[in-house]
């Protein structure tokens, strides 16, 4: 476990996935609760498929854990975020507008089978990260990313 | 597990700084209020868990992410895929900006202060 990380200097991240990579300092995100039930303080955002909208939300405390994330706002036109005054708070953002936003995504082998969280966003905000729960309407555990290729 | 006895208006004591209030018992249901330090998260256990499996499920993703180019974009969430016709000109998010906002104070589970 990697649980220091060197705020003035690089660190090397040995990923079990995409093996040795180098994150600038600038690119660590601090999660001061981590994700839910999957803890971690320190994470990064890598951009292995570009063009595609989807980036890796990787851990840099521990190699192994490595999550698949888009930004909603660019596959739901509707998406809205609401949050309760609480967590508004933690988050640090005045306008969430501001805020880079990101949900985990849910992979299968039928793009039709994808789903993604837009219950528990995950809001950056000068690079402090919070997974929040969302209450606005339709904001589900498990939304589909893709219509199904048979879709009438 | 410790298992106290408690009657509404009564309280329990965690740690140095997490006061529990029993509020009202009504039937099958207990409303609780909970006053906790800044920042520290307070969940139902039901949701709480239902994030956990989908972040672990998330994690557990294979190393090649779906190609979104093989398949359509959903138009919105506010039309689910399964009742929404497939559009290859579905527009872009760029073209209509997402709604964001903060939920006005007086929720469910604000936190006592």
């Amino acid at each position: 476990m990697n649980s220091s990380i060197d705020p003035t200097a690089s660190t090397v991240l040995e990923s079990l996935r995409f093996g040795a990579l180098t994150i600038e300092p600038e690119d660590v995100l601090d999660f001061p609760r981590g994700l839910i039930g999957l803890g971690g303080r320190h994470y990064t955002l890598l951009d292995r498929n570009p063009g595609t909208g989807f980036l890796w939300l990787h851990s840099l405390d521990d190699p192994a854990i490595a999550l698949p994330v888009i930004d909603p706002r660019s596959f739901f036109r509707n998406f809205s975020l609401q949050l309760g005054e609480d967590e508004h708070e933690r988050v640090g953002a005045e306008d969430l507008d501001d805020a880079q936003l990101y949900v985990t995504v849910r992979t299968a082998p039928d793009p039709a089978d994808v789903v993604v969280n837009l219950r528990a966003p995950i809001v950056v905000w000068e690079r402090r990260a919070h997974q929040v729960l969302n209450t606005a309407p339709g904001a589900d555990l498990q939304v589909r990313l893709f219509a199904p290729a048979d879709a009438p | 597990m410790l298992i106290l006895t408690r009657r509404p208006g009564e309280r329990v004591v965690i740690g140095e700084d997490v006061l529990v209030t029993v509020m009202e018992v009504s039937g099958q249901t207990v409303r609780l209020g909970i006053a906790a330090p800044e920042g520290l998260p307070i969940y139902r256990e039901e949701i709480w868990l239902a994030v956990k499996e989908e972040n672990r499920a998330a994690a557990a993703a294979a190393d090649e992410l779906p190609a979104p180019t093989e398949a359509l974009p959903t138009p919105s969430q506010a039309a689910p895929a399964q009742s929404a016709p497939a559009s290859a000109e579905a527009a872009p998010a760029q073209s209509a900006p997402a709604s964001v906002q903060a939920a006005p104070a007086g929720g469910g589970d604000q936190r006592p202060s």
